[in-house]
């Protein structure tokens, strides 16, 4: 079942009418070279931006009309985001800052988003880095902080763009197993990457060029053991791409 | 986790934070103040002036008087209380002492009370009616300061001696604008001292509530009933009383507003900044779902906060300050009537000032929104336009010096001995006041002849003040207070016209001009006395307006040589360069006789002091205030805004340093920068402060009647006191900011993160 459909979306010139769907529970990478619309594509999907035209559908809710407030409440409530800078409130620990997005919507269960940012910590190895700032913990660290905090209102869909771009190679596979994890879980994630290695761990590459999909490689969930070659394969699919 | 948001918000950003809570705690203290001073005076003048039961009407006589056409008059009268008629025995200045102090010099009529039984009260410091022992004496409390008495002294009249029991509040004579001061002493000893000086009355009169003042007091003076002196109505008390204060707290009300504007201005910078650093936090805000009210809203209880401290802080300290801008005001007319409501009032003044502080950074974070998070995400910015930091700096600084400007204009203004021309009073060295009665008639004119005669006397002139009934030209009656003489000797300051030529020629006051509507070249009918006693109607054309403030601003100037009776007569003389005034002064007083008590002689600047000392040492001490204030605001603002443009150019200072520039180098670039900048609001305070500042004290004197001034700029305070202040304070705040340049290091700007 689809958890997230794009119909003819356009964006002035940098998207050219890009449809796709998302079933529920899928991870699926988002590829191409830069200036090709990848993060624009992100952006006008999760509501951030305002599509020039086209229809998003979130389940059975169509996002693109919606206004900025409607929005806000959606992205907040159904959908969690990972960004390339590992933005967080540098005034906030990090526990503080995982729980912020749920304790602000809703201060009376402010314990339980607590416990739930605490477990989440756990499941992402960084249980003792609770009480750190920002400014204490590595970059890797900080990735997976951002993770918890996209999952802590439990969304439908995470939304990712370029989450290891700015880590090294270890610190990259750090974030990605937690990426797995939490897909393992059931949660859908769109990702937007320019690596291979990332994409190959996705079930599925959409590959887009001068604001069009131009194709499409479906390779399965992931299994540990096919990792070097999914990796392969995908880079061969991309160079015939043109990549 | 919002207040743990706002703590770390805090300590991180220590400098920037205690820079806002500064300015609100400022807006917050000079409104507060400004609103208490207010409240003060209003509350403590009406409280004093309740309980004291100040007259509706007074008419003040010198000369005969007959107590039965008063009370026939009286009882026609529905709209009278009560009525009494007071004696007041007006004493000669030489003959009084007050310990050491000798009296000489005071152009104050000083005379000695009784204690009314019904009413016009004369109150002690706790403002109850005064019971005095005899052989003691309550002096006015305005002479306390001014002549350093103190309780048990001993005040000689002549030969005579009282001894000083304590200090008074007069509800009509406490302000030195006030043209007369009581001394309170016991019936007996009035009745026992009488042959010391003469005795005048005051016709005094309470009136229902809701009747019409002004309307008594022209039936009063249709009635024919005596008349030889001036006429002061409530509101008039009223307001003198309120002047030699309210200027001060006027100036005040001008820092408070020049203060809350800076207060605004800096606190929008601030927010502003603090928006741009945290451009990619807002983004990420937005992206993660929080909605564009509730960012606000994260900012706003932050400054709510602030603003909270601030009106505390702010409230403590205008208690602090009020307690010495007060003093004199409460010693003057006593505590206010509900000190709880002052200070409520206080603090809703205080409320008010963070409420529009808090409304301007409620419409700075309206930009919050125009942030859009994909921008911020990616690091961009929407707006690449470089805001220019150090205009602030100008326009703050302009504003100090403005502000500064504005009293010091004043001060300055009110202690030129050119002043005077603006009061009614011709620029002369000395005044000599004769009060007229049938005993003194001869006096003034053997006094004239004599001045006619001195060589030592440069110029002089002689003005004889009378009362006329005349007539406007829509047939209403209007009586005015006519000075005749030669007023071209020593002319005052025309706003319009020139000095009467002629006797078919009046010029009237400003206040007179207003209320009947009289312009140049209209014509009044006035009223002259024959000498056989009959009333002549001859028309005279207004020849000009005059700026005046004495007798109430009411007067009108003439040369008219008729019969009717003299009130007063003044002299204004000037000495040869070679005279030495005291000498010739004491050779006068006393007139021709030696022994005269109705005369005054005092130089124009001594009774200038007398008159308006007060209401200048009030503009003294605001203008000391404004000076400090303006001193912190601009100490916090160069602070603040050096701060800022410190760390947004950061990088750039960074990669000087790598390229070999020197810390002391980069310090320099920002010093010259600082100091054009600096120079530039100097010189636009200087130019605005001489041109509108000037502007607007002319509005303040105007309150007091005194218009259309040209005002004497003080060169010392504008071009030395204010620009050294200014730079002084600029420096010290930019050589500490500086300091941060050290820290900056080469290779800052060579990293990725910002």
């Amino acid at each position: 079942m689809s958890i997230l459909k794009v119909k003819d979306l356009k964006k002035d010139s940098i998207l050219k009418g890009v449809s796709f769907e998302i079933k529920e529970g899928e991870m699926i990478a988002i590829m191409g070279p830069s200036g090709s619309g990848k993060s624009t594509l992100l952006y006008n999907v999760s509501g951030m931006d305002q599509a020039s035209s086209g229809e998003v559908y979130l389940g059975a809710t169509e996002i693109a009309g919606l206004g900025e407030d409607d929005k806000a409440h959606i992205r907040l409530r159904r959908m969690g985001f990972v960004f390339q800078m590992m933005n967080m409130l540098s005034d906030l620990n990090i526990i503080d800052n995982i729980a912020f997005p749920a304790v602000h919507s809703d201060k009376k269960n402010q314990k339980a988003y607590y416990e739930r940012a605490k477990l989440l910590m756990d499941k992402m190895n960084i249980g003792d880095l609770a009480q750190r700032s920002i400014k204490e913990v590595s970059g890797g660290q900080l990735q997976r902080a951002c993770i918890c905090r996209s999952m802590i209102l439990k969304p439908e869909i995470i939304f990712a763009d370029e989450p290891t771009g700015a880590l090294n190679r270890a610190a990259a596979a750090e974030v990605m197993d937690a990426f797995m994890e939490i897909n393992r879980d059931g949660t859908t994630i769109m990702m937007v990457t320019h690596d291979a290695g990332v994409a190959g761990m996705c079930e599925r590459i959409l590959y887009l060029l001068d604001g069009e999909i131009r194709g499409e490689l479906a390779l399965g969930k992931y299994k540990e053991a096919e990792g070097r070659e999914r990796e392969q394969r995908t880079m061969k699919w991309l160079s015939a791409m043109g990549w | 986790m919002i207040r743990r948001l706002i703590i770390n918000d805090f300590k991180s950003n220590r400098l920037i934070t205690i820079s806002t809570a500064v300015f609100m705690a400022a807006a917050a203290m000079m409104l507060g103040l400004t609103v208490f001073l207010f409240a003060t005076l209003y509350s403590s003048i009406s409280s004093l002036m309740i309980k004291a039961e100040t007259p509706h009407f007074l008419q003040m006589h010198t000369g005969e008087l007959s107590e039965e056409e008063i009370k026939a008059f009286t009882e026609k009268r529905p709209e009278v209380e009560k009525m009494q008629i007071c004696g007041f025995l007006n004493l000669e200045n030489g003959q009084l002492r007050i310990g050491d102090n000798s009296f000489d010099n005071n152009m104050q009529d000083n005379g000695l009370f009784c204690q009314s039984d019904a009413f016009d009260f004369l109150l002690d410091a706790d403002n109850s009616v005064i019971r005095v022992s005899p052989g003691t004496v309550y002096v006015p409390v305005a002479y306390r300061n001014e002549y350093d008495i103190n309780v048990g002294d001993t005040m000689y009249i002549g030969t005579e001696e009282l001894s000083v029991a304590g200090f008074m509040r007069d509800s009509q004579m406490n302000s030195m604008m006030a043209s007369s001061k009581r001394f309170l002493v016991n019936g007996s000893d009035y009745e026992r001292l009488k042959y010391l000086g003469n005795e005048e009355y005051l016709i005094e009169y309470r009136l229902k509530e809701g009747s019409d003042t002004a309307a008594f007091a022209t039936a009063y003076k249709d009635a024919d009933l005596p008349c030889n002196g001036p006429a002061i109505t409530y509101p008039l008390i009223k307001l003198m009383n309120a002047l030699s204060d309210g200027i001060m707290v006027i100036i005040i009300l001008l820092v408070s507003v020049v203060v809350l504007c800076i207060s605004i201005m800096c606190i929008r910078y601030i927010v502003l900044t603090r928006l741009e650093k945290d451009r990619r936090e807002i983004g990420m805000l937005k992206a993660v779902g929080i909605s564009r009210m509730d960012i606000r809203k994260l900012y706003l209880s932050k400054y709510l906060l602030l603003s909270a401290i601030g009106c505390l802080v702010g409230s403590v300290s205008a208690c602090v300050i009020a307690v010495p801008l007060g003093k004199g005001m409460r010693e003057l007319y006593g505590e206010a009537d509900d000190p709880v409501l002052v200070y409520a009032l206080m603090i809703i003044g205080a409320i008010l000032a963070e409420a529009m502080i808090l409304l301007s950074v409620k419409r700075t974070l309206v930009s919050t929104e125009k942030i859009s998070a994909v921008t911020a995400l990616n690091g961009r910015s929407e707006s690449r336009r470089s805001k220019n930091y150090w205009i602030p700096v100008s326009v703050i600084i302009m504003a100090a010096v403005f502000m500064m400007i504005v009293p010091d204009s004043m001060k300055k203004t009110m202690s030129d001995p050119e002043f005077v021309r603006y009061m009614g009073i011709g620029n002369s060295q000395i005044r000599i006041d004769v009060r007229r009665s049938q005993d003194t008639d001869d006096s003034a004119g053997e006094l004239a002849a004599r001045l006619a005669e001195d060589d030592r006397v440069d110029r002089y002139s002689v003005m004889e003040t009378g009362a006329y009934r005349s007539f406007l030209s829509d047939g209403r009656a209007y009586d005015l207070i006519l000075e005749n003489g030669d007023h071209s000797i020593f002319p005052v300051n025309y706003t319009e016209g020139t000095y009467p030529q002629s006797e078919d020629e009046i010029a009237v006051s400003i206040l007179n001009a207003e209320e009947t509507g009289l312009e140049v070249g209209d014509s009044i009918t006035i009223c002259k006395n024959t000498k056989d006693g009959e009333a002549e109607k001859s028309t005279c054309v207004i020849c000009g307006i005059y700026s005046d403030i004495t007798n109430g601003g009411k007067t009108a100037k003439g040369c008219i040589n008729d019969e009717t009776p003299v009130m007063w007569s003044v002299m204004y003389v000037t000495l040869k360069d070679e005279v030495l005034p005291d000498e010739w002064m004491s050779e006068y007083s006393g007139g021709v006789s030696g022994t005269d008590q109705s005369i005054k002689i005092a130089e124009i600047a001594e009774y200038m002091k007398g008159m308006y000392g007060q209401t200048i040492r009030n503009i003294g001490k605001a203008s000391l205030m404004t000076k400090s204030v303006a001193c912190v605001v601009i100490m916090v603002v160069i602070l603040l805004l050096m701060r800022l443009v410190i760390w947004r150019e950061r990088r750039e200072s960074s990669l000087k340093k790598a390229l070999g520039f020197t810390a002391s180098d980069i310090r320099m670039d920002y010093m010259k920068k600082l100091t054009f900048y600096l120079l530039t609001g100097l010189a636009l305070g200087i130019v605005s402060g001489m041109v509108s500042a000037q502007r607007l004290a002319g509005i303040l004197l105007g309150f007091m009647g005194a218009r259309g001034i040209k005002f004497t700029t003080d060169a010392v305070s504008v071009f030395v006191v204010v620009p050294v202040l200014m730079i002084l304070t600029s420096f010290i705040a930019a050589f500490i900011s500086l300091r941060e340049i050290a820290n900056i290091k080469a290779y800052e700007c060579l990293t990725t993160r910002e």
